[in-house]
């Protein structure tokens, strides 16, 4: 009897024990949030830095996509790996433009966050068909 | 009554979005900035665009050094073209088969573009579309059918053609980059750059006389649809034609028949007046072909009429020309 009452009082502390911990760790990840928040709040207008990034398609990376700054001149091109670094230092708000003939192109948005860029880019899904013009004249087919 | 015809003509003539509405623009800057790209390849859209596009003030001239560069750079790919048509027609039934030459055509497209600068129609319209979207400019793909004098019109039931149209200060316009670009050598079917400024911003109901757009939209015009069964039974017109007209009005048919000494009468539209004596008619009655001048030739400021009969019955081929330019085709059928 008195066993087995260990037994539970074990195994409710051990229970406790558990979601003591686990709220331990709320307490203790909770002011790394709050630090980031303000931190980049303040820092907006200032927070420059180096992107990165990688580029594929549905099947592998893809080499040679234009990654262009929007309305500017400044960019680069993807590797053989499919990476980039940009020259230029972006900041939160600038807009990064993917281009590749035959894939849509797209728009990627630099957020607070953002240092490493992955992005999958669209095939253009559209029919390829194609008629010529002449100058032939025009020949009715005649029965003799 | 003619004046009022004319003033009505006038007016039909105004509500079309076309070419002249930007009258007022030389788009002499537009196309040197188009002509100074030329070694630009098409590994880098951004870029050439802003080449293009970022020294030009308005909207149209940014489009036009877009559209001019495309057709002056781009050749047509007629062994591409050839092939791509073959298969389309064998696969027409199987849809699996179908979807897998498409996509697979279309890579090998993209690669040939890009590497070659060569393509068919849908990757002229294509890379217009891509240049001008990163220009800021609203411009979309039409697909449909195009016919030509060669078309065979018993078999055209896959769409075999693409274009453009661009919305220019909230009006849609058309322009056809494929055909503008140059034709292939009759002879030896190479392709040769022969720039057709017709082709830009044309009037939508001369484009309709051979543009069948799958979208209805893409008519652009604001009277009644012509059916597929009109389209095809439309006269035949050449890319000279657009260099000429602005509007092809009678006949509205390819192939009549009539009886000997009936008045034929041809009405058209000129781009800017011309003198009577540029008017020729070459006719072919399958053995022999002869240049000749309409009965009547009236050239009324920039409407044109002609008038025509035939004094022997027999089959005619009959191609109106404007100088050297070959414009148009029909067939007469003239009966005792």
């Amino acid at each position: 009897m008195k066993t087995q009452l260990t037994l539970t009082q074990k195994s409710a502390f051990k229970t406790f024990g558990f979601i003591g911990i686990m709220m331990l760790t709320l307490f203790a990840f909770n002011p790394i949030y709050g630090q980031t928040k303000t931190t980049t709040s303040a820092e907006v207008a200032t927070n420059e830095r180096t992107i990165k990034g990688l580029v594929s398609d549905e099947e592998k990376p893809l080499e040679g996509v234009n990654v262009i700054q929007k309305g500017t001149k400044t960019g680069t091109v993807t590797n053989e790996k499919g990476e980039f670094t940009f020259p230029k230092k972006l900041k939160t708000g600038d807009i990064l433009l993917f281009s590749y003939l035959g894939y849509e192109t797209q728009e990627v948005k630099i957020k607070d966050n953002t240092t490493f860029i992955t992005l999958k880019l669209t095939a253009d899904l559209v029919e390829m068909i194609g008629a010529l013009d002449t100058a032939k004249p025009y020949k009715s087919k005649r029965k003799n | 009554m003619k004046s009022l015809v004319f003033i009505l003509l006038f007016i039909v003539f105004q509500s079309h979005a076309q070419i002249s509405d930007f009258n007022h623009i030389d788009f002499k800057k537009a196309d040197s900035i188009a002509l100074g790209c030329k070694d630009e390849g098409l590994d880098n859209l951004p870029q050439l665009t802003y080449q293009l596009t970022s020294s030009l003030d308005t909207d149209v001239e940014r489009f036009r050094a877009i559209y001019r560069w495309v057709c002056n750079n781009v050749a047509n790919d007629y062994n591409l073209y050839l092939k791509n048509k073959r298969k389309r027609e064998r696969f027409k039934d199987d849809s699996i088969k179908f979807k897998t030459w498409s996509n697979n055509f279309r890579k090998t497209l993209f690669k040939t573009l890009l590497k070659d600068q060569r393509t068919i129609c849908t990757g002229y319209a294509y890379l217009v579309k891509e240049l001008a979207k990163l220009a800021n400019l609203d411009c979309e793909i039409v697909q449909g059918y195009g016919r030509v004098s060669t078309t065979d019109i018993e078999n055209l039931d896959l769409p075999n053609h693409s274009w453009n149209a661009i919305k220019l200060k909230n009006k849609w316009y058309l322009c056809d980059p494929t055909w503008a670009s140059g034709i292939p050598d009759p002879e030896t079917n190479r392709f040769t750059f022969q720039y057709n400024d017709g082709f830009f911003l044309a009037n939508p109901e001369l484009f309709a006389v051979n543009h069948f757009p799958e979208e209805a939209k893409w008519w652009l015009l604001d009277k009644e649809i012509p059916t597929f069964e009109t389209f095809l039974a439309s006269p035949i017109i050449y890319g000279k034609a657009y260099k000429n007209l602005s509007l092809h009005i009678a006949p509205k048919q390819m192939h009549h028949t009539i009886k000997k000494h009936e008045n034929v009468a041809f009405e058209y539209k000129l781009i800017k007046t011309i003198t009577p004596k540029d008017i020729s008619l070459m006719i072919d009655n399958g053995f022999n072909n002869w240049k000749t001048k309409p009965q009547s030739v009236s050239v009324e400021d920039k409407s044109l009429i002609l008038e025509h009969q035939f004094k022997t019955s027999g089959f005619y081929d009959v191609h109106l020309y404007i100088g050297d330019d070959l414009i148009s085709t029909y067939t007469f059928s003239v009966e005792n």
